[in-house]
């Protein structure tokens, strides 16, 4: 397929396709698809593999081949790459998808994942510290059980070579989201303003996992988080989870102050997302300069008429988009100029 | 198929007899046909200082570089609640005692810097500090790379294992 307009409008009936071709393109751009997590699930049913191949900037060749066993092989310009890491950047893209609408209103694992996407755009290093995060808190959680058999003294032993990693870990995720937080913030904050036209002024508070005080700085926080994680062992022996760390943070969206989440109406809340959603298209517009692509999967229609066009006028012809929807008439006003419109229907994407 | 039958029995007879005839050396746990491995019997080498790693290919690898005169511990794996491994099936008891009752100077960690290995590092440091001086091998940049070129992660770990300018 090839694309030759600035914007690519993929039109077809439910279950074709549409939202497979973004997927793909997310994928081969950020190795990680909103959707699932998992391999497995992406591989045609019943097929042993799947290849995705994009060719960017005219020249960069971008592969991923998907195997039923044996992972993922990455090659950029037929070169097979050690690390997957290497793959991000000729393709940088966000995501809109209409999965995205809960992210202020439901639970505080979408802000999360929301998050960790930016900085994971932001600083590739950050995929290293959530997988060990992740490996981490799974030993961790076996070693409760396994701690039936040993004696309390090993257990705590056992448990302080956990912790003094975790507390290191732990205070890097917590800073690089912080400090990804502050760099979106004032951008949020500015189409908040325009969206609303000058009404609203949204804010965002992290409120972190582990108690964070004084100045940020690496070392104090590492000794303070692995405090809290010896403080609360006793509880965490009782309760079987652990509640100090990253995987409790939470990023409330203040409007005028007052929690979005809770107080904000449905209408706020989406302008809310369409905040972020342009701030993190410009923050990575700024960072690498040059203009991210934007995925709108299914979530045009979502929008009432008023905020397609704002969100038009923002993207204007800088960002590169591909926007899938049902129908033609989904999409207001300019949308359909500039663009290369397909009808899924009348051909296979397979 | 095509081979004489001559020569895969004596391949086949090999195989069996490596089998059969190598075990663990009782003071260090590296492969060996005899009871106690060359390198424990070996009286040139620095019986001060033990070199603890994961595995015997692991030992080998430091080996080839001959810069290591000490002696080694090998440890049969690393702690890994997730497999199911904790410290009891590792060769972590014979360890202290081998520090304990000889006069050891040092004991180098050579583990991977993954999450077992950072982690039964950690513990050992712990309970052979006791004893002895404890230090763990460097990560970072492989030799004639350059700078620039080095990802995140091993500039970050580099970063991590810096040491003084004497």
């Amino acid at each position: 397929m090839e694309l030759t307009e600035k914007r690519l409008l993929v039109i077809g009936s439910n279950g074709i396709g549409k939202s497979n071709l973004l997927e793909a393109v997310e994928l081969i751009g950020s190795l990680r698809t909103h959707r699932t997590g998992n391999d497995q699930d992406l591989i045609k049913w019943g097929e042993k593999r799947a290849l995705l191949k994009a060719i960017a900037n005219d020249s960069e060749c971008l592969e991923i081949e998907l195997r039923r066993k044996g992972g993922r092989q990455v090659r950029r310009n037929e070169k097979i790459l050690g690390r997957q890491l290497d793959l991000i950047g000729p393709l940088r893209c966000v995501c809109f998808s209409s999965r995205d609408l809960d992210l202020v209103r439901g639970e505080p694992s979408l802000r999360r994942n929301w998050l960790d996407k930016v900085v994971q755009q932001l600083e590739p290093i950050y995929c290293d510290l959530m997988s060990r995060y992740s490996k981490l808190m799974r030993q961790r959680n076996q070693l409760w059980h396994h701690c039936r058999f040993c004696s309390a003294q090993e257990k705590n032993d056992l448990l302080d070579a956990f912790d003094i990693q975790m507390a290191l870990v732990s205070t890097r995720i917590h800073r690089r989201r912080s400090r990804a937080l502050r760099h979106l913030q004032p951008l949020a904050a500015n189409w908040q303003e325009t969206l609303s036209g000058g009404k609203e002024k949204l804010e965002f508070e992290y409120c972190p996992g582990s108690k964070l005080e004084g100045e940020e700085a690496e070392e104090p926080w590492r000794l303070s988080i692995q405090q809290q994680l010896l403080e609360q062992r006793e509880d965490e022996e009782r309760l079987g989870i652990c509640r100090i760390g990253p995987h409790r943070d939470e990023v409330k969206f203040l409007l005028d102050g007052a929690p979005a989440r809770r107080f904000g109406s449905a209408g706020q809340q989406r302008t809310i997302l369409l905040a972020l959603k342009l701030a993190e298209l410009e923050l990575l517009g700024q960072v690498y300069g040059e203009p991210p692509l934007l995925l709108l999967d299914d979530v045009l229609a979502e929008l009432d008429p008023n905020r397609q066009l704002l969100l038009l006028e923002a993207v204007g012809t800088d960002h590169q988009c591909l926007v899938t929807a049902t129908h033609l008439q989904a999409f207001e006003g300019d949308w359909q100029r500039y663009s290369q419109i397909i009808e899924a229907d009348s051909f296979q994407l397979n | 198929m095509r081979q004489p039958e001559e020569k895969v029995k004596t391949f086949a007879n090999a195989l069996l007899s490596a089998k059969s005839k190598v075990g663990q050396c009782k003071t260090c746990f590296h492969l060996s046909a005899e009871s106690e491995c060359e390198i424990c019997r070996n009286d040139s080498r620095d019986r001060e200082q033990i070199c603890v790693v994961a595995d015997s290919r692991d030992l080998l690898a430091l080996e080839r570089t001959r810069e290591f005169k000490g002696l080694y511990h090998v440890l049969g794996g690393l702690i890994s609640p997730m497999d199911g491994i904790g410290p009891e099936m590792l060769q972590i008891t014979s360890l202290i005692k081998r520090v304990d009752k000889n006069s050891i100077q040092e004991v180098i960690l050579a583990l991977t810097p993954s999450v077992e290995g950072d982690t039964t590092s950690l513990y050992l440091a712990k309970l052979l500090k006791p004893f002895t001086k404890v230090s763990r091998i460097a990560y970072g940049l492989p030799v004639g790379s350059e700078l620039e070129y080095a990802d995140e992660v091993t500039l970050s770990r580099a970063l991590e294992g810096r040491q003084n300018m004497e």
